[in-house]
């Protein structure tokens, strides 16, 4: 069952790895994202969408994994709720977590990396990236969230489910 | 008494003065730690009739952290002894109106009850903040390691730094940035 399982999870992420070109599979010259701009001239308000090259481009991490997997699982990172500089990449300017069909994760690392960016931002490690009206210093917020808080990696539930998996293989080979 | 013994006698029984950065600490996991440097359990003469301890001076004890929901499910206990006379404080409750009770209840009760508990905590100087008096400060000769890294907030990286880490995600060439 878990080699069915294993396969069918291969066919999907391959044709994730197709329809999203982060996996050095390029077929457009660079990479544009579009942009939303809104003018004012007088009384005419212009709303143009503008082509402009990703920003991220030259800092990406090229991945070379045979079997397609997402980019967390083939580097082998071990991403902690206080590692800002990578959660925040998965966000949008208002602290949302993006949809699975943008990230490329895998189902696995996208529920435990939007639970990690959920416990950066209620440490307050984040406080930059969140909604318009929302308090940038933790300092101020209400009651005990002004304290400061951390959180255990171990307490997400899915990743048990992995470790017993990973323990029930184990004893089946011995 | 030859000279260096002398010495050698005085380094063994002087009282050192060791400071411990409370902020982003566990109180509860520090405690067992500060606990051996109150009593002088680190040092190879220890002996519960010695009088061997050090003196510890915690600062930011306001910024101490705790795991989890538990500023919410942790409780401080009190009863005056008068019929409906008992009270129960939440953990965030009782720091807010004292910043330094916390770490010092977190570390009285790590000790044993026994006689000489009352004594080992005279020699415990807590602070909320790091403004310590000048009379404590010119004693302190050592530093008690901190258990857990201070994470580092966002906003506090410089922008280049924030724009040239690694990126492990790019968006799809259709997205609509915002």
């Amino acid at each position: 069952m878990f080699g069915a399982l294993r396969i069918w999870q291969r066919c999907v992420s391959r044709s994730v790895s197709l329809c999203v070109p982060r996996m050095n599979l390029h077929l457009s010259c660079t990479k544009m994202l579009k942009e939303i701009r809104e003018t004012q001239e007088g009384n005419v308000r212009v709303f143009e969408g503008v082509n402009v090259p990703s920003p991220r481009e030259p800092y990406v991490v090229k991945t070379e994994d045979p079997r397609g997997c997402c980019t967390i699982c083939s580097l082998g990172l071990d991403v902690k709720h206080t590692d800002v500089l990578i959660l925040s990449q998965y966000l949008r300017s208002d602290g949302c977590m993006l949809p699975r069909r943008i990230t490329g994760l895998c189902r696995k690392q996208q529920k435990r990396i939007s639970y990690m960016v959920a416990m950066a931002q209620k440490a307050g490690l984040m406080p930059n990236i969140g909604p318009p009206g929302s308090k940038k210093d933790p300092k101020r917020r209400f009651k005990w969230k002004k304290f400061n808080t951390y959180f255990d990696e171990s307490t997400i539930r899915d990743l048990k489910s992995i470790v017993e998996v990973r323990k029930k293989r184990a004893a089946e080979l011995e | 008494m030859a000279a260096c013994k002398r010495v050698q006698q005085w380094n063994t029984f002087g009282r050192v003065w060791h400071l411990y950065d409370a902020t982003w600490q566990n109180p509860f996991q520090s405690a067992q730690k500060i606990v051996k440097y109150l009593k002088g359990l680190h040092k190879p003469i220890y002996h519960p009739l010695n009088d061997c301890g050090d003196h510890v001076v915690v600062i930011n004890s306001k910024d101490i952290a705790l795991p989890g929901d538990e500023w919410r499910q942790r409780v401080y206990f009190h009863h005056t002894g008068y019929p409906g006379g008992a009270t129960w404080t939440l953990a965030w409750q009782l720091h807010d109106k004292d910043p330094t009770m916390i770490l010092k209840k977190a570390i009285y009760t790590a000790m044993d009850g026994n006689l000489q508990r009352r004594y080992t905590m005279q020699r415990l100087h807590i602070y909320p903040d790091d403004n310590i008096p000048e009379k404590i400060k010119q004693n302190i000769t050592n530093q008690i390691r901190p258990l857990r890294p201070v994470p580092k907030r966002l906003d506090h990286y410089a922008p280049e730094e924030v724009e040239q880490f690694p990126k492990v995600m790019d968006w799809p060439k259709d997205y609509i940035l915002r």
